[in-house]
C-alpha cells in the first residue's frame, strides 16, 4: 500500500426528507484495494455518484492527489483519472469494442474516424490487461465477463488511477470472477487505487486490503480486511441497534396444511433451483439482498414471467401457471413492489380498481353493474379502514398506504387466499405502516396465506412466522422466526454459493 | 446465462450471407429477382424508357430516404418530410414563378427552408425531449399547412424543360441523342457515398448510432449528446430539401396539399434495407436498395396487370414482413 | 452563453409554429380564407362557400367566379375549404361552422356525398337554403337543397370523346388487329370522376360501333361492370383499357400510363382530370410517344387546366383538353342563391364543359376557364 491518493471527508448529502451521506469519511491508497460494503440504502453508490460529480455534496472535502477538488460531472472526472465501472454496464451493445472503448475521444484523421488505430491501442490495452478480445468484435456479442473487461479497459485508458468498481462480480461466471481478479490485482500492483463495491462477504476477504463499511447514511468505521472476520463487518453492518417488537415464535396454528408448495422451481438466472412451503395462516417472509431473485421468484409464481421448469402445487394438487389470470384463477393474489406500475390504476376510482381483477364478477354482459361495484367498495373501505372521502375518489389523491389498502382490497375482493406481498411498506410513512402491519395480521388470522418480501430487516423480523433467504436467484436458508437473527439472515444473504 | 456462455472472440465463423453484408445483400437479390420477374411478366416493363421512368420516380424517395436514415438510427424518427418536400418546393417555386428569381436562388431557398425544419424538429426532440413521432407529426400538419398557405392554393410548376431556367431539370436527366440519361442516378449515388462515410467513418455518424444504442451511455461518455441529435434531424431536413428540388424537377406541377403518404415510402425503403425502428441498425446502402423495393412496386405491380387495392395490400405485405424482420432480429439478439 | 440565447430563439420559433400550427387545425382553412368583407359594401345577404379544396388551382378559378358575382350583387360571402379533397371529416366541420354562422345560404361542393347528409339536414331545420355546385347531393334531405349547378360529366367525358375520335377513325378502320384506347381515371369512388369516365367510355364505344367495330372495356373493374353489352377482349377490334392509381399522386398516374403507352397498339390515351392528365405528359417525359395522329405515335387527350396542361395543349404535345366551367359555376352558385333570398324561381343548372385546343384557347368565351 502506497501513500493516500484520494481522502472524502464529512461528506454530507440530503435529498427532500432523506439524509442520504451523514458525515461521510473515505480513504483510498495507491496500490490498495478497498472495499466500500454496507446493505441496500447504506449509500454506497450515493458516496460514489458524490465522488464522481454527479451529485453535488452539500458539505465535506475531496481530496484527490494532494489538492483539494470538486468534479462537476462523470467528464471531469475521468480526465482527473477517477473513473467507475458501473453496475449496469454502460456499453453501445451496436458498436464495436474498440468504438465503445474510445467513444467521445475518438482518434481522428482529418475529418475521418481512425478506426485502424483505435483498434491498436485497444489492442494494447488488452495486452496490458493479459486478456484475448477482438477489438473489431461487435459489443453485444461478447459476454458479459468480456463486456466487463472492456468497461475496464475503458477506465484504464482514461489514464484512471482511481477506478471504482460497483459490483463488478454481480453478473459474472466463476471463471470470469478469477479473470477480473486478476486485473485488479494487476492494476493494484501499477499503483492505482481500487475502489470495489460489493456484497459478496468471500470475495471481500479474497481481493480487498481494507473494508469501509457505511449503514444508513453514516460512516461506521475502517478495517483491515486480514484483521478481521466476516463476523465483524456482518456486526458492523447491521449495527447494534435492537429493533422494535420483533415476533418471537411462529404464530401459525400447529399442523396447519400446506397451501402452496414450490418445487425446485427454475426461471432465468435469478430464480434458480428454489423450493419452499406456504402453510394456511402464515406470513412467510423472503429475505436477501437487492437482486436476490425473491421479485423474480414470485413474478414466476405467479405467472409473469416464464417458468423454466419446477412444480407448483396448490391444496397438495399440481397446478399449471401460464400467465397471471391462472395464478388468479389458482387464488394467488400478487401485490407489486412498484404500485403505480402495476399495482393500480391511478387515474380511477377506488371502487373501479377494487373490482378490477374481478370485474366479471359485477358485470351483466358486457355492462359494468357500479352499484354493486360501489357497494363492495365501500365494504372494503369499511373494513381496511381506507382513509377516502369515498369510493369515487381517484386512487392518484389517496396516501401511499391507502393505494396499498386499495390494493389490497381488489386481491381479497376476488377472495384470494394467497397474498405474495411485495416491499408491502415502500414509500409509505411509519403509522401507515404500522396499520399494514396489522392487517397482514389479522388476513394471516383469517387463514390467508402469505408471502411477504422485503428488504428491510426490521419489517422481517417483525413480521414473519418463517423466513426464506435468497442470494444470487439461489435460496441459502430457512430460519423459524425463533432461531431468526439479524446477523444469520445477513450471513446467509451473503453467503458464497458454492 | 453467463455461466454457460461460451467466450466467444476473434474469429468467430460468419455465415456468406452476413460477410456479404447480411440483409442488404439478400434485400439486393430481392430487388433483382422482382426485376427479372416484372420484366418477364411485362413486355412494357422491360423497355429503357420505363427503366427511365422507375428511376426518375425513385430519386426524391430515395433522397428523402437516405435523409431520415439518420433520425431512425437514433432510434427517432421524420414524419415531416413528405408535406415538407411539397412546403419546401412551393416556397422555392413561388420565388422563382412569381417573384421572377433565378432557378439558382430557388433550389437553395428550398434546400435551406429544408434545414431551418430540420433544426426546428431536432430542437423538439433533443432539447424539449418530445417524442420523436409527435414532434415530427405536428411539424408535418405546420409544413402541409405553411405551404398551401404560403402559395394560396395555387399549384406551382417550377419552369418546364424549354423555358427559361429549365436547365436545372437536366441536373436529373440530359438527352443525348434523343435518348434520356438518367444521371440524377449517379448524383443518387455520390451522396450515398458521402453519407456512407459520414456514418461510418465521422464523429457525427458515430454518434448518431451511439445515441440510437444506449444515449445515456453515450452522454456519459462525455459527447455532447444534444449537438449530435439535433445534427441527426438537420441531415435529414437537408435532404429532404434536396427531395424537393429532384420533386420539383421530376414533376410538371407541385401540388399544395400533396405530400402525406411520401414518408411512407421512404422510411418503409429504409426499413426494407435494413435500418431498424429501435435504432443503432443499418446503413445507407441498405436504405438505398430498400428504396428500389418500394419503386420496384410501385412501377411493377400495374405493370403486370394488379389493380390499385392489390398494389397496396401488397406493398402493406412488404412492410410488414420487413419489420418482422427487423423485430425477429432484435429478438434473437437479446436472447442470446 | 451564445448556445443558450440560440435554443431560446430556436425555442420561440418553434412555440410560435406550433401555436400557429394549433389555430391552424381548430380553424384550418382560416388561412385560405379568400372572404374580403369590406369591398362589398353594404351587402344586403351574408353567403357562406365551402369548396372542395384549396389544392388545386380548379377552385381557384371557381372562387374568381364568386367573387365576380360577390361584387356584381353586393353580398358577403365567406369562402372556406379543406387542404385536400380528401379531408372529408375537415370539410363536414367547415360546414358545420358554416351553418352554426347562420348565413342567409350555403353554397358547398361536397367532397363526399354522404358525408354531409346531416349537416344538410341541420341546415334545412335552420331554414338556410344550401345550393350545391361541382358536385350534386343526390341523397339530400328533401327541401335542404335548393338548387345543383354542375357539370354534367358524363356530357364532359362525352366531350373529350367525340374530339378525339375524328382524329384516330382512320387508324381504327385501317387496322390490322387490335387497337388500344388508355384511359386513365384518379379514383373510382368519387361521382364526378366515374361520370366523367363512364361518359367517355360510353361515346367512344357508341361511335365506334357506329362505324361498325367491336369494343371491349377492360381494366378497373368498377368501370368494367358498368359498361353494358361489353365485347370480348379476344376478338374485338378495339380495347379500351381503364386505369386506376393506387394513390391520387401524379407519379402513380404517370406509371399507370406508362403501362399503357408503352403497348404497341396502343393508339391514344385520356387523362380524365388534372392529375392524371399530368401524369401522361410525365409519362411522355421519358417514352416520348404523344403526337397529333396515331401515325406518329399516341394522341393524348387531358381534362381540366392548369400551366403545365396549357402549355402541352398549346405546343400540340396533348391534341385537346376537355375543361369545365369552374368560373361560371362559382358565378351561378351565388346567383341562385341571391335569387332565392330575392323570393325568385331556381332550379338545377347543368353548365357546359368546352372542348379547347391550340386554336381556341384564347378565344373569350374559354380562356377565362382555364385557370393556371
Amino acid at each position: 500500500m502506497g501513500e493516500v491518493i484520494l481522502t472524502m471527508k464529512g461528506i454530507d448529502k440530503s435529498f427532500p426528507g432523506v439524509h442520504a451521506l451523514d458525515h461521510v469519511d473515505l480513504e483510498v491508497r495507491k496500490g490498495e484495494v478497498h472495499a466500500l460494503m454496507g446493505e441496500n440504502g447504506a449509500g454506497k453508490s450515493t458516496l460514489m455518484k458524490v465522488l464522481t460529480g454527479i451529485y453535488k455534496k452539500d458539505s465535506g472535502t475531496i481530496t484527490y492527489e494532494g489538492k483539494e477538488v470538486e468534479f462537476h460531472n462523470t467528464r471531469e472526472a475521468q480526465d482527473a483519472g477517477v473513473v467507475i465501472v458501473h453496475q449496469e454496464l454502460n456499453m453501445l451493445g451496436h458498436l464495436t469494442v474498440a468504438q465503445n472503448i474510445f467513444i467521445g475521444r475518438e482518434f481522428k484523421k482529418g475529418i475521418r474516424i481512425d478506426d485502424k488505430k483505435m483498434n491498436e491501442e485497444a489492442r494494447k490495452l488488452f495486452d496490458r490487461m493479459h486478456i484475448d478480445i477482438d477489438p473489431k468484435e461487435t459489443m453485444s456479442k461478447l459476454t458479459v465477463g468480456k463486456q466487463q473487461m472492456c468497461e475496464i479497459a475503458k477506465a484504464i485508458s482514461h489514464e484512471a488511477k482511481v477506478i471504482i468498481f460497483d459490483e463488478p462480480s454481480a453478473a459474472l461466471t466463476e471463471a470470469e470472477i478469477e479473470e477480473l481478479f486478476k486485473i485488479i490485482r494487476d492494476l493494484r500492483d501499477q499503483g492505482l487505487g481500487i475502489v470495489y463495491i460489493s456484497h459478496r462477504m468471500d470475495e471481500i476477504k479474497v481481493i480487498t486490503d481494507r473494508v469501509t463499511v457505511m449503514r444508513d447514511g453514516a460512516y461506521v468505521g475502517t478495517l483491515i480486511t486480514k484483521d478481521c472476520t466476516k463476523d465483524d463487518i456482518i456486526n458492523m453492518m447491521v449495527g447494534r441497534v435492537i429493533y422494535e417488537d420483533p415476533k418471537t415464535k411462529n404464530m401459525t396454528p400447529k399442523g396447519s396444511p400446506v397451501v402452496l408448495k414450490v418445487d425446485h422451481l427454475n426461471a432465468g438466472k435469478m430464480v434458480q433451483d428454489v423450493s419452499f412451503e406456504l402453510h394456511k395462516g402464515e406470513v412467510l417472509g423472503f429475505s436477501g439482498l437487492m437482486g436476490a431473485g425473491r421479485t423474480e421468484t414470485m413474478r414466476a409464481l405467479f405467472g409473469a414471467d416464464p417458468i423454466e421448469s419446477g412444480d407448483i402445487y396448490i391444496n397438495g394438487k399440481k397446478v399449471t401457471i401460464k400467465s397471471p389470470q391462472d395464478a388468479v384463477k389458482h387464488g394467488i393474489g400478487y401485490l407489486s413492489e412498484d404500485r403505480k406500475r402495476f399495482g393500480i390504476v391511478v387515474q380511477k376510482s377506488v371502487a373501479e380498481n377494487t373490482t378490477m381483477a374481478d370485474l366479471d364478477e359485477f358485470s351483466n354482459g358486457p355492462f359494468i353493474n357500479k352499484k354493486k361495484e360501489k357497494k363492495v367498495a365501500e365494504k372494503f373501505v369499511e373494513s381496511l379502514a381506507t382513509k377516502t372521502p369515498s369510493v369515487d375518489q381517484l386512487v392518484v389523491n389517496l396516501s401511499g398506504g391507502n393505494q396499498q389498502k386499495v390494493v389490497i382490497a381488489k386481491w381479497l375482493t376476488r377472495n384470494c387466499d394467497i397474498l405474495i406481498f411485495d416491499e408491502p411498506t415502500r414509500g409509505i410513512d411509519v403509522g401507515a405502516k404500522n396499520e399494514i402491519y396489522k392487517l397482514m395480521n389479522r388476513l394471516a388470522a383469517e387463514g390467508k396465506a402469505i408471502i411477504m418480501v422485503s428488504s428491510e430487516m426490521t419489517e422481517i423480523l417483525r413480521m414473519s412466522d418463517r423466513i426464506v433467504v435468497m442470494c444470487e436467484g439461489k435460496k441459502t436458508g430457512e430460519l423459524d422466526i425463533s432461531e431468526a437473527t439479524q446477523e444469520n439472515i445477513m450471513n446467509m444473504a451473503t453467503r458464497e454459493i458454492n | 446465462m453467463a455461466n454457460k456462455s461460451v467466450s466467444k472472440t476473434a474469429g468467430t465463423k460468419k455465415s456468406f450471407v452476413d460477410r456479404m453484408g447480411g440483409q442488404q445483400f439478400i434485400v439486393l437479390i430481392i430487388v433483382i429477382v422482382m426485376f427479372i420477374f416484372f420484366s418477364a411478366m411485362s413486355p412494357g416493363f422491360r423497355k429503357y424508357t420505363t427503366v427511365v421512368s422507375i428511376l426518375d420516380y425513385s430519386y426524391y424517395i430515395a433522397l428523402m430516404a437516405i435523409g431520415v436514415t439518420f433520425p431512425l438510427l437514433t432510434g427517432g424518427v421524420d414524419l415531416s418530410i413528405g408535406t415538407g418536400l411539397i412546403c419546401y418546393s412551393l416556397i422555392g417555386g413561388l420565388l422563382v414563378r412569381q417573384h421572377g428569381m433565378p432557378v439558382a436562388v430557388g433550389m437553395i431557398v428550398t434546400i435551406l427552408i429544408g434545414v431551418i425544419f430540420g433544426i426546428i424538429n431536432g430542437c423538439l426532440v433533443a432539447l424539449m425531449d418530445l417524442p420523436p413521432f409527435l414532434a415530427t407529426l405536428c411539424t408535418c400538419m405546420i409544413t402541409r399547412g405553411f405551404g398551401a398557405f404560403v402559395v394560396g392554393g395555387y399549384g406551382i410548376p417550377w419552369p418546364a424543360a424549354g423555358q427559361d431556367g429549365g436547365w436545372f431539370r437536366s441536373i436529373f436527366k440530359i438527352q443525348v441523342g434523343g435518348q434520356n440519361i438518367p444521371i440524377g442516378f449517379l448524383w443518387i449515388l455520390l451522396l450515398v457515398a458521402i453519407m456512407s462515410f459520414v456514418l461510418n467513418h465521422t464523429k457525427m455518424g458515430r454518434y448518431t448510432r451511439a445515441i440510437g444504442s444506449n444515449k445515456e451511455a453515450t452522454r456519459l461518455s462525455g459527447v455532447n449528446v444534444k449537438f449530435y441529435h439535433i445534427m441527426a434531424y438537420v441531415i435529414c431536413g437537408l435532404f429532404a430539401g434536396l427531395a424537393a428540388i429532384a420533386y420539383s424537377a421530376i414533376f410538371a406541377t407541385v401540388q399544395p396539399g400533396s405530400g402525406a403518404g411520401f414518408e411512407m415510402d421512404a422510411i418503409g425503403g429504409a426499413i426494407v434495407g435494413g435500418v431498424s425502428m429501435s435504432g443503432a441498425v443499418g446503413n445507407v446502402t441498405g436504405t438505398l436498395i430498400g428504396v428500389f423495393v418500394i419503386c420496384l412496386l410501385k412501377t411493377g405491380l400495374p405493370f403486370i396487370g394488379l389493380t390499385a387495392n392489390w398494389q397496396q395490400i401488397i406493398t402493406g405485405f412488404v412492410l410488414i414482413v420487413a419489420v418482422l424482420i427487423d423485430i425477429f432480429k432484435r429478438k434473437k439478439e437479446s436472447g442470446k | 452563453m451564445k448556445k443558450k440565447v440560440l435554443a431560446v430563439l430556436l425555442g420561440g420559433c418553434m412555440v410560435a409554429g406550433l401555436l400557429a400550427g394549433c389555430g391552424g387545425g381548430k380553424e384550418a382553412s382560416s388561412d385560405n380564407s379568400s372572404s374580403d368583407d369590406s369591398s362589398s359594401g353594404g351587402g344586403d345577404y351574408t353567403f357562406e362557400v365551402v369548396v372542395k379544396s384549396f389544392q388545386s388551382t380548379y377552385w381557384q378559378a371557381a372562387i374568381q367566379g364568386i367573387d365576380a358575382a360577390k361584387d356584381e350583387l353586393g353580398v358577403k360571402v365567406n369562402t372556406t375549404g379543406p387542404n385536400a379533397e380528401s379531408d372529408i371529416a375537415d370539410q363536414v366541420n367547415m360546414l358545420n361552422n358554416a351553418i352554426s354562422q347562420k348565413p342567409d345560404g350555403i353554397a358547398l361542393a361536397a367532397n363526399d356525398q354522404n358525408a354531409v347528409l346531416d349537416s344538410l339536414q341541420d341546415a334545412l331545420d335552420a331554414g338556410i337554403p344550401v345550393v350545391c355546385f361541382d358536385t350534386g347531393v343526390p341523397d339530400a334531405p328533401e327541401g335542404s337543397v335548393i338548387a345543383t349547378i354542375a357539370t354534367d360529366n358524363e356530357a364532359a367525358g362525352a366531350v373529350a370523346a367525340e374530339n378525339m375520335y375524328p382524329v384516330i377513325k382512320d387508324a381504327i378502320a385501317n387496322a390490322d388487329g387490335q387497337v388500344r384506347i388508355g384511359e386513365v381515371n384518379q379514383d373510382a369512388t368519387s361521382a364526378n370522376i366515374s361520370g366523367r369516365g363512364m361518359g367517355f367510355i360510353n361515346k367512344m364505344k357508341e361511335l365506334i360501333e357506329a362505324d361498325g367495330k367491336t369494343v371491349a372495356v377492360i381494366g378497373n373493374q368498377f368501370y368494367v361492370d358498368q359498361v353494358e353489352n361489353n365485347g370480348d377482349e379476344g376478338s374485338a377490334d378495339v380495347i379500351i383499357e381503364v386505369a386506376v392509381p393506387a394513390q391520387t399522386t401524379v407519379e402513380l398516374s404517370a406509371t399507370e400510363a406508362s403501362n399503357i403507352m408503352n403497348k404497341d397498339d396502343t393508339i391514344a390515351i385520356f387523362g380524365s382530370n388534372q392529375v392524371t392528365a399530368e401524369g401522361v405528359l410525365t409519362a411522355n417525359q421519358n417514352l416520348n410517344v404523344l403526337a397529333a395522329t396515331p401515325d406518329e405515335g399516341i394522341v393524348g387527350v387531358g381534362f381540366d387546366a392548369g400551366a403545365t396542361l396549357k402549355a402541352a395543349v398549346a405546343d400540340g404535345t396533348l391534341i385537346g383538353a376537355v375543361t369545365q366551367a369552374p368560373v361560371d359555376q362559382g358565378n351561378l352558385a351565388i346567383h341562385a342563391l341571391y335569387d332565392y333570398c330575392e323570393g325568385k324561381e331556381v332550379s338545377d343548372i347543368a353548365t357546359d364543359s368546352y372542348w379547347y385546343d391550340a386554336s381556341n384557347m384564347e378565344e373569350d368565351d374559354i380562356a377565362p376557364n382555364l385557370y393556371d
